[in-house]
């Protein structure tokens, strides 16, 4: 997702991830799962149970429904809430992102025409308001989420009947891809065709089970009850909510919440939040802390009370390929090598990991394109050769629009373009778009946007989910995604092969090809990924207890205190 | 805003009547203008902040000089640079992008922002689009209000209840979130106006937005006035000569509603200033990527307590501009009329 289209700096990415990087303590954090809550001793990866932490928020998450969520924070605390058919480990790194059954009794059987999934549901579940889990309640949570025209709807219009379902709109009506048996716990689902990024789809927050009589409305207010190791209680809108643990929670292999109770208040002032996490008033904010306040926190709490992580993001310039000047293989080569990302890390205030591949290090096929063709993404940039190639492709002089956003992250680095393009020879002008209809604006091959900032946060950790970005089924008139119009026959013969297959492992060399294609042909201009931070208070215990997830950041059931 | 009630608006009748006060009336042989210098003149305060104002106006149009000395250009990045201050290297900005503060040298005299660019030569050109925008906003404000007032004085009726009604509208919102509303989705689409067409990115759209919707200021006390003045005996005068509303209104009214301009005028310029500083701080004013101390304080805020430089230099030189104008414009005030408490409220 997006990023740059919610408040502050978790906005859209719901997913933000990182591998192999946090402190973790010695043991197992997935936990034996069987384990009841409450008890004092901890039950996996160190640390204790027990206490109540209060942690703050810059803005509230766009909803507590995960039908409707698509916000890190909304994410982040859902996942403890909702299970779906299937999860991820609460584990770091690669770990984190292999899909496991989660509600589900054992991983899909997929059919050889990769068109069919079934799965069967775990027996005894139960949701926490003591209400028995049902197979049929999968297809009322999906058809929640079409009905409800989520964020995520898109996710689902590949089941059989899922695009008549959203057309006729009538909410109870059935969706014939989805075959449900309450009596066997069965679920079968049918793919109009085969999709192997589904396993993936499956374990996204929309996909969580509600009990099949939740309302076919945004329940934030009042969140449905799940099957998971916390609950909501007390959610007060744009001011917090509170997630306590459920002591009865008790599903083979999954992860129970070592904590009580975690408070989470909204502080739209960063600054006080980091004052307060300072002062152990706060036990763990969830943004960075701001930034004339970081050099001061970096300094004296890192590997202490403060961590950064690299996410699986990727940050990157979009370059027209049907418009000129950037419909001229020269002229994107010239601002591969001119743009610096020594520059761009330090606009971040050093939160931005300078990269030379569009996918992120901690993404599956991610293969590191060493030397990179441009130079070395921690040298200075090749100025001289880039006014050269603008030169030779005869574009020196012509007019460059550079659209932005003006969320604080892009506004700068969109100027920043801007000056880079006219220091190699174009005349360059950034136009700054409000972020609200940003997307809809760059998306709109009317627009005819020639260059600009964009960025991207997995939804889930599969290539496929960065690449749709740069796919040429992604072109579209309106609400394209590919704002670039990257359509090269070589990279898209290996997208279109390597996204039917569900065995990721098996594609990932495939996606790594893809990666450097994308880069070597300077068909975009990858930068770098964002990090992420963890600050915690004294009370935190910051050595055993935190587990950055590769997809929903920092590991709610994972932490403890001291 | 609004203006002070009518009780408190300038007299500008063409004869001043003092009620007997000799200071307030002309000495023989001195026109009302001639005594006005006069009396500004003496004021010292005004003096000064006047030539306050002129001076920035000056250092404004003397940006490109200091851009040249600098060696640098409004928009220059200069992140990964580096500049030596005191005999010592130093990055313009560091890797947790903190930007330097004032090295007090030509190069960043003021210290860098933090996309690295020089802040001296931002606020330099932010000082010409603040004070372009001000002083237009101003007169398109201007020739608007009296257009509207005079209209709407004169004929009073239908053309009077419409002028009104629409002024009151206007009135009933609040100027910065009109602005930010127009500036937002100006800056868009741009503006079409028959054959004129104006890019989103434009100075001329805040210019545009602020002139507009600062109407009401000016054009309620000019339609009061225009209003006392027609029932005057030299209007009636004019009509019994034979002599059109239009020729009454040229030759009449206008000269007569000069005073009132002139002391709102300083007052419309350093409104307009503020609002501009307003609407770019909040990204519906001036675009990127020329700069404008809004802009420049907005950038500054997240780095308030590392690079305080960044929101204390434009802020400093916004006041000042506005101060200097406030006192400059009041003091052009009393000397047209002493007695006159003109001002633009919020």
């Amino acid at each position: 997702m997006p990023r740059s289209l919610r408040g502050v700096l978790c906005l859209s990415f719901a997913c933000a991830a990182m591998f192999g990087l946090a402190a973790c303590g010695g043991d197992d954090p997935e936990g034996a799962g069987t384990t009841t809550g409450g008890g004092t001793a901890a039950s996996d990866g160190g640390g204790t149970s027990g206490g109540t932490i209060k942690t703050a928020y810059t803005s509230f998450p766009d909803h507590l429904d995960p039908a409707l969520s698509y916000s890190q924070e909304g994410w982040q605390s859902l996942w403890t809430v909702y299970t779906p058919l299937l999860t991820y480990k609460h584990s770091e790194g690669a770990e984190g992102a292999t899909v496991v059954p989660g509600l589900a009794e054992d991983m899909p059987d997929i059919s050889a025409d990769g068109k069919t999934y079934k799965l069967k549901l775990r027996r005894g579940l139960k949701y926490s308001d003591g209400k028995a889990v049902k197979a049929s309640d999968f297809e009322h949570s999906i058809k929640r989420v079409l009905n409800l025209e989520s964020g995520g709807s898109s996710f689902y219009l590949g089941i059989v009947g899922a695009e008549k379902y959203v057309k006729d709109g009538k909410a109870r009506a059935d969706i014939p891809g989805i075959v449900t048996d309450d009596a066997t716990g069965d679920i079968t689902i049918n793919l109009v065709e085969a999709d192997g990024r589904f396993p993936y789809i499956l374990t996204m927050v929309f996909a969580s089970l509600v009990p099949g009589d939740t309302p076919f409305q945004n329940m934030t207010k009042d969140p449905p009850p799940g099957v998971g190791p916390y609950k909501f209680e007390n959610v007060r809108i744009n001011r917090g909510y509170d997630l306590v643990k459920m002591p009865d929670f008790n599903v083979a292999d999954q992860q129970v919440g070592k904590l009580d109770k975690i408070e989470i208040e909204i502080i739209k002032n960063r600054r006080r939040q980091t004052q307060d996490t300072i002062q152990n008033k706060i036990d763990y904010m969830n943004d960075p802390p701001a930034p004339d306040q970081l050099r001061d926190v970096r300094a004296q709490y890192t590997d202490k009370r403060y961590k950064e992580f690299v996410t699986n993001s990727t940050y990157y310039f979009y370059l027209n390929h049907d418009i000129a000047p950037f419909n001229k293989p020269e002229a994107r080569q010239a601002v591969n090598y001119a743009v610096d990302k020594r520059s761009l890390a330090r606009l971040f205030g050093g939160l931005l990991e300078p990269g030379c591949n569009f996918l992120p290090p901690g993404m599956q096929g991610y293969q590191k394109i060493d030397p990179c063709p441009w130079g070395d993404p921690t040298a200075a940039p090749d100025v001289a050769k880039a006014k050269q190639l603008v030169k030779q492709a005869g574009v020196k002089g012509q007019s460059v629009t550079v659209f932005g956003n003006d969320e604080p992250e892009s506004k700068p680095i969109t100027e920043y373009l801007s000056d880079v393009l006219n220091d190699i020879g174009f005349k360059a002008k950034p136009r700054i778009i409000e972020a609200s209809v940003w997307i809809a604006t760059i998306g709109n091959q009317k627009t005819k946007a020639q260059t600009g900032f964009a960025n991207w946060f997995q939804d889930f950790p599969h290539p496929g989910n960065f690449f749709f970005l740069v796919d040429a089924k992604s072109i579209q008139p309106t609400n394209s995604q590919n704002y670039g119009s990257v359509n090269v026959p070589e990279i898209q013969e290996i997208f279109n092969e390597a996204n039917q297959n569900p065995d990721i492992d098996a594609v990932a060399d495939d996606y790594a090809r893809a990666d450097r294609l994308l880069v070597e042909g300077a068909h975009v201009v990858p930068y770098g990924h964002r990090k992420l931070t963890v600050f915690y208070s004294d009370r935190m215990d910051f050595e055993n207890c935190t587990v950055w997830h590769p997809v929903y950041n920092l590991d709610f059931t994972n932490l403890c205190l001291k | 805003m609004s203006i002070a009630d009518s009780s408190v608006q300038p007299d500008l009748s063409p004869v001043l009547d003092d009620g007997g006060q000799a200071e307030a009336a002309p000495a023989p042989g001195i026109s009302p203008w001639e005594l006005a210098v006069r009396r500004l003149k003496r004021n010292k305060p005004a003096l000064i902040f006047g030539a306050l104002f002129f001076l920035l106006g000056a250092l404004a149009l003397a940006a490109p000089l200091w851009a040249q000395v600098a060696d640098t250009t409004p928009a220059k990045n200069h992140l990964s640079d580096t500049i030596v201050v005191n005999g010592k290297s130093e990055q313009v900005v560091t890797f947790d992008g903190v930007p330097i503060g004032p090295t007090f040298q030509k190069k960043f005299f003021l210290g860098a922002d933090s996309n690295g660019r020089d802040v001296a030569v931002r606020l330099l050109y932010g000082a010409r689009n603040s004070l372009f925008i001000g002083i237009t906003a101003g007169i398109i404000t201007a020739f608007l209000a009296v257009l509207l007032g005079t209209l709407a004085g004169y004929f009073r009726g239908w053309t009077d209840a419409i002028i009104s009604r629409s002024l009151d509208v206007m009135w009933a919102f609040p100027v910065l979130l009109l602005g930010v509303a127009l500036g937002v989705s100006l800056a868009l689409g741009g503006l079409q106006i028959g054959p004129l067409s104006i890019s989103g990115n434009s100075k001329w759209i805040p210019t545009l937005i602020i002139g507009v919707v600062s109407v009401v200021y000016l054009a309620r006390p000019i339609r009061g006035q225009v209003l006392s003045l027609r029932e005057k005996e030299f209007i009636e005068a004019a009509r019994a000569h034979g002599a059109g509303p239009l020729k009454i209104m040229f030759t009449e009214l206008l000269p007569n509603l000069a005073s009132t301009i002139l002391v709102f005028f300083p007052l419309l310029v350093a409104n307009a200033i503020l609002l501009e500083a307003a609407l770019s701080f909040l990204g519906a004013g001036v675009q990127p990527p020329e700069p404008s101390w809004g802009t420049m304080l907005a950038n500054g805020v997240e780095l308030l307590s590392t690079a305080p430089h960044l929101t204390i230099v434009p802020g400093l030189m916004l006041v000042l501009t506005v101060l200097a104008l406030n006192v400059f414009g009041d003091g052009v005030r009393d000397a047209r009329d002493p007695r006159a408490k003109v001002r633009l409220e919020h």
